[in-house]
């Protein structure tokens, strides 16, 4: 069924006459309040001490252990989500800042899979990074 | 030169001719009308909505609160719930802007307050104006919801001018992002 136009732009019309601020629920919200206030809402991140997530981020699952690294890294495993609220907002992110890196036939995070990665912690993030980041290198994923 | 202005002219006068005797005023009208309207109402699909999802929502109206609740030079201001710092309403800005000369972090301390009006929650995104010396004036810490330090990314006792020219803290701004809704 489609909506008249009329009909399409009185409701949109009215939403911005009661003046409501934009709704976020979901993976949007949680990533807003557990991962924005670093991140950045565009996942920009800021060069130099946070790491940019927009166009960047889903490089990682082509090598391997990458899908493993986005699950341990420090901000990720220790945020303030439940099992599968962070599966989701992961997929989500994937999704929403770095959709072209996808490798086809992604197997979507679950609850199970991230309980049991964010309980192995990295107890040296920057060597981990830094031999993806080579792996990546030769494969061609980052120049 | 005039003969070939008066051949433009027979051709646009036969032009605007036609076009009267097809069409009345009327519809011209509507359908003018039609593309002002549906020109208006192009931000607001969702395809144009989805590249401004960035940009600043409206936020809640503050002249229904009374007292130190709708004040944002009050510490009691209902958006500085979960704030640490100098407000920058007392210190040359407002609630929303950083003062003149200073710079606001891109990198920020983000949870939501309740509005005392409506009921609902919003999220609140606590900027620091970084670039010179602590403001002194108005310290508000609210802190609700803060977690030990341990837990950096929920303590809200580091400084924030990350991204900036300067790591020099001024004030803190208190801007509304969006609404949230428990789904």
């Amino acid at each position: 069924m489609t909506r008249p136009p009329t009909a399409l732009a009185a409701a949109a019309v009215l939403g911005l006459a009661a003046g409501g601020a934009r709704a976020m629920s979901g993976p949007p919200l949680d990533y807003t309040l557990a991962c924005a206030g670093c991140h950045r809402a565009d996942g920009a991140g800021t060069p130099g001490s946070i790491p940019p997530l927009a166009g960047s981020v889903a490089r990682y699952l082509a090598v391997p252990g990458g899908r493993e690294f986005l699950v341990r890294v420090p901000g990720v495993a220790q945020a303030p989500l439940d099992n599968a609220a962070l599966a989701a907002v992961l997929n989500w992110m994937l999704a929403r800042f770095d959709p072209g890196h996808v490798p086809a036939g992604f197997a979507p995070y679950d609850a199970a899979e991230v309980g049991r990665l964010r309980h192995e912690p990295l107890t040296d993030v920057a060597r981990v990074r830094r031999r993806l980041r080579r792996a990546l290198h030769r494969a061609r994923f980052f120049p | 030169m005039s003969q070939s202005r008066a051949w433009i002219d027979r051709v646009v006068e036969g032009a605007a001719r036609a076009l009267a005797q097809r069409t009345s005023r009327r519809s011209a009208l509507a359908r003018l009308g039609a593309a002002l309207v549906g020109s208006a109402a192009l931000p607001l699909l969702p395809v144009a909505r989805a590249v401004a999802e960035d940009a600043r929502p409206s936020v809640p109206d503050d002249s229904t609160l009374e007292g130190a609740v709708g004040d944002p030079t009050s510490c009691a201001y209902w958006r500085h719930c979960a704030i640490d710092g100098f407000l920058c309403a007392c210190c040359g800005g407002s609630q929303n802007a950083c003062p003149p000369g200073t710079e606001m972090s891109p990198v920020t301390w983000i949870g939501t307050c309740r509005h005392p009006g409506d009921g609902r929650d919003y999220i609140i995104s606590y900027n620091d104006c970084c670039g010179q010396s602590l403001c002194m004036r108005c310290r508000c810490t609210r802190n609700e919801g803060e977690k030990p330090v341990y837990f950096t990314s929920r303590n809200n006792d580091l400084l924030w001018c990350f991204g900036t020219k300067s790591r020099a803290v001024h004030c803190s701004v208190a801007v509304v992002l969006g609404v949230a809704t428990r789904s």
